[in-house]
């Protein structure tokens, strides 16, 4: 990407008027994404994005500065304006860039950005028309199918050198049902740290269907009662609730800083014993893995809460020198635009011992949210909130007529609490996370929980 | 190499390729940004980014690409790709490069955002140094912002059309963080210019906010009489800004459709986008089309007077567009949006406003509107916070509730409006703006 002798010069340049530690980061992404409507292949945004971070340390203040211009002198001229802005005289510190081998756990069958456009257009429309014929109410359908292919190079001043490729591919669809000038909506979308082999395990088709089926179900659906009461969140992106109401307390970003309400808690019980809680980058394929996080550290499996004791935290460099503990390879960015700070990667409420089927039975009177949408939180206060995209009514144990227009929130620390039956049947979801180091792909999961009590949010 | 000569190397390589009509549309950002923690500057950035979109006519179809790369090899290449993508577009949108308004609006000498790193870095060591300063209650995690952006754009066609304009935004935050009775809350929120009396208020409001909402307390659930803060109105604005489209319109997303010239909100209610709004510093004389931008009320009085239009959307309509195709990005295709998109401001003061409620909530924290508001349904469902309003005064601190609706009722049951409209910062190139809002019956759901 940038030669060897080209780094070494900018680290230097960077650390010439202080620092002690100092990082390149250069990102080439490919994208192409195309776009779906009214039965029609509407837009394709291809896109090639290419520049450079530069970063500089002095103890737990940093200083960054990004460019597109990938010149010689471009790089420097970004590398001396991160030493103007330190400033703090000369750091004697001599860099020796070694390569690391990067092993990829990851491997890509089909390359999706350089696939063929008709082949890409096939599969999305496949999916976009398996939704319309769904129902004749159906009465639109957007899609999109998106491919980014994410080649990175980290090189730092403690000679570090290693670069990495990422490959991820999505593919969503959204359903309109309409009646009466009224609409309702259900979406789906998968995505994989794949290539287009993703739709081998992944059907198009049925995509098509689960958006439309949720339209219709929300069409057919009244409005949620509002009020507390108990409530069953199901598999796969359910896992949303504990990526918002813990996930993000638990980043390094927020408790290096003192501004989660999990400071301090170590070794403490925070959360109902039968809550282990995982956050791991490593699995193949999966939508939030890497090979290697955005310093250059390969990313582990992280347990942050096991049998309900807070085990850990997701720590990048900032935050391993604010809270003086390890990095655990969390570090991550939307692009070399943003500064890198801890998020999450694939992150779950592991299956506990309660049976599925024993859930639904003890609820006498609650909410049954098959499928969430997003959310966020206030990490200071915990309170978070998301929304019910397909909701039932479930009384005396049976699950009864759909729901729509709920949304759920609380408090983290309450809800960890509260979690008091844990299912065996765990799944993810695909998610872009928004933070401050911008929006990225977070996979969230669970099996089915039970919440004992939560303000559902209805009219 | 610089933008022209960018511009002769794309426009040679589209008359090789035997293009007729193409266009680049050039955009280059420049911001930096400080941030305090404790009494120091604790991360200082800097960020230039310029990249190039090329689109072109093929059979009929518009086809684009974009990079920021400017190297020879990436023109040819960008081309190329633009070329090939046009081949599976499908829709039957008239593909048009513009040839040019007759008349483009003067951009009035504004307050542009040209603070060096310096003044940047004093404003919020300022703002974090008086924050501490201003109250017991404040602890660490206490953080000030100051930032600055600035944004070029170009447009060339080949039918000679040649556009430049500039747009720039500074803003500062400050987020007090208090503890006061075993309880831990934040205010603050993140103010638009480095006017220095502004500036001065900052830290007191914040910490004000904060302590507010020390010992804020549950309510029952019911239906309530409400006052939304402008701030909130205008997010709320902003989560249902899409069903403005002329194009969502037409493809059945938003159910506007068929709706113009009719009576859609309340009397009270006037929406209005202007792309000139004086003494912004994000005027805009073009969108990302180069179609010439103007003033237009979007609803007057209650009654739904137009939607917005790109060029497609507006064509199918068989109408002129409105000048509201723009580009999110260098990147991005082009989308319909305003540019500074208010609610007009009534003729009450806040205090008239919360006499008039009597009895309610004044909501003064909306969350998580990203994924509670559904702009096809026009269903919301909201985290909220603010405070009781007990025989038009502020009361208790209230929290942990949900209000929801639907916009699209929402917008018919507003009473009435204060004068104070309150601006935010730009989201993305659009201002959002509302004055404080009363809506009467809505839905909450508390204990």
């Amino acid at each position: 990407m940038i030669k060897q002798e080209l780094l070494s010069e900018v680290l230097y340049a960077a650390l010439s008027r202080g620092g002690d530690f100092a990082e390149i980061f250069c990102e080439h992404t490919r994208s192409n994404v195309l776009s779906f409507v009214d039965g029609k292949i509407d837009k394709i945004n291809d896109n090639v994005l290419s520049g450079v971070g530069i970063r500089v340390f002095l103890g737990e203040r940093t200083v960054y500065a990004s460019t597109s211009d990938i010149s010689r002198e471009g790089l420097l001229s970004c590398a001396y304006s991160v030493a103007d802005a330190l400033s703090e005289g000369k750091a004697p510190i001599s860099i020796c860039l070694t390569r690391k081998k990067v092993i990829d756990m990851h491997p890509v069958k089909i390359n999706p950005v350089s696939a063929d456009i008709s082949q890409k257009s096939d599969i999305l429309k496949s999916a976009c028309f398996a939704a319309k014929e769904y129902h004749p109410l159906i009465s639109q359908v957007t899609g999109s199918l998106a491919a980014v292919k994410h080649d990175i190079l980290v090189a730092n001043s403690e000679g570090l050198l290693c670069e990495d490729s990422h490959t991820r591919t999505r593919i969503a669809v959204g359903a309109v049902a309409s009646e009466n000038g009224e609409n309702q909506s259900g979406s789906a979308s998968p995505g994989r740290g794949m290539g287009l082999e993703m739709f081998d395990l992944i059907s198009p088709v049925e995509t098509g269907r689960r958006a439309a089926e949720q339209a219709m179900v929300n069409l057919r659906a009244s409005y949620c009662e509002a009020g507390q009461m108990t409530v069953a969140i199901e598999n796969g992106f359910g896992g949303v609730i504990f990526h918002e109401a813990c996930g993000h307390s638990l980043e390094a970003t927020q408790v290096g800083v003192g501004m989660s309400e999990m400071c301090g808690k170590l070794g403490q019980k925070i959360a109902n014993e039968k809550i282990t809680a995982i956050d791991d980058g490593t699995i193949a394929g999966a939508w939030g893995s890497t090979n290697i996080d955005d310093e250059g550290n390969p990313t582990q499996r992280n347990v942050l809460i096991e049998n309900g004791v807070l085990k850990g935290y997701m720590v990048d460099r900032l935050g391993s020198r604010r809270m003086g503990m390890a990095m655990t390879g969390n570090s991550r960015r939307q692009s070399y635009a943003y500064e890198p700070t801890s998020r999450m990667t694939n992150t779950f409420i592991d299956n506990g011992p309660d049976k599925n089927e024993d859930i639904i039975a003890s609820i006498e009177y609650g909410l049954y949210a098959k499928q969430m949408g997003g959310g966020s939180v206030n990490p200071l206060t915990g309170a978070f909130n998301f929304a019910v995209t397909e909701g039932y009514m479930v009384r005396n144990g049976k699950i009864c007529e759909a729901v729509r227009g709920a949304s759920l929130i609380g408090t983290g620390s309450k809800i960890l609490q509260d979690i008091d039956m844990v299912g065996q049947n765990l799944a993810t979801g695909q998610g872009m996370c928004g933070s401050s180091s911008g929006s990225i792909p977070t996979d969230v999961g669970q099996p089915l929980i039970r919440v004992k009590k939560i303000t559902v949010g209805g009219r | 190499m610089d933008f022209n000569s960018v511009k002769e190397y794309l426009f040679d390589a589209a008359r090789q390729a035997g293009l007729d009509e193409y266009e680049v549309y050039f955009m280059e950002s420049d911001g930096i940004s400080a941030e305090t923690l404790k009494d120091e500057i604790s991360s200082f950035s800097s960020a230039v980014s310029g990249g190039i979109c090329f689109r072109c006519i093929v059979d009929g179809k518009i086809g684009s690409a974009a990079t920021e790369l400017f190297t020879k090899e990436e023109m040819a290449e960008l081309v190329e790709r633009a070329k090939n993508n046009a081949k599976y577009i499908e829709n039957d949108d008239r593909a048009i490069i513009y040839k040019g308004s007759s008349k483009y609006a003067e951009i009035s000498p504004i307050n542009m955002a040209t603070s060096d790193a310096a003044e940047i870095k004093s404003v919020a060591l300022d703002l974090i140094k008086k924050t501490y300063e201003q109250s017991e209650y404040i602890t660490d995690g206490t953080q000030t912002y100051a930032v600055q952006e600035k944004t070029k754009m170009i447009l060339a066609n080949s039918h000679g059309l040649y556009l430049e304009s500039e747009v720039g935004v500074s803003g500062a935050l400050v987020q007090a963080v208090v503890a006061k009775d075993g309880e831990s809350q934040y205010g603050g929120d993140l103010e638009t210019g480095f006017d220095k009396e502004k500036l001065e208020k900052l830290p007191r409001e914040a910490i004000d906010e904060a302590l507010s909402k020390i010992g804020a307390k549950e309510i029952p659930s019911g239906r309530y009489d409400i006052i939304f803060d402008g701030k909130q109105m205008r997010a709320l604005l902003s989560a249902f800004c899409s069903v403005f489209s002329g194009r969502n319109a037409y493809l059945g997303l938003s159910l506007l459709k068929g709706k113009e010239g009719e009576k859609i909100a309340a009397e009270c209610l006037t929406l209005i986008d202007d792309p000139m709004y004086p003494t912004s510093p994000m005027q805009t004389a073009f969108d990302g089309e180069g179609v010439a931008t103007y003033k237009k009320n979007v609803i007057e009085n209650g009654v739904l007077k137009t939607l917005l239009y790109d060029l497609a959307s507006a064509d199918k309509e068989g109408r002129e567009s409105t000048g509201n195709g723009q580009r999110a990005s260098y990147s991005s295709t082009v989308s319909i949006s305003p540019f500074h998109f208010y609610i007009e401001g009534g003729e009450q003061s806040d205090d008239e406003l919360f006499a008039k409620l009597g009895n309610g909530i004044y909501i003064t924290e909306l969350k998580g509107l990203h994924a509670g508001a559904n702009a096809v349904t026009g269903d919301f469902s909201i985290e909220s916070a603010g405070f009781e309003i007990k025989n038009g005064k502020i009361g208790s601190a209230i929290k942990s509730f949900t209000v929801a609706g639907n916009f699209f009722e929402l917008i018919k049951n507003i009473e009435s409006l204060s004068s104070n409209v309150k601006f935010g910062f730009p989201a993305g190139f659009t201002v959002f703006g509302a004055p404080n809002t009363l809506v009467r019956g809505c839905s909450v759901a508390g204990t």
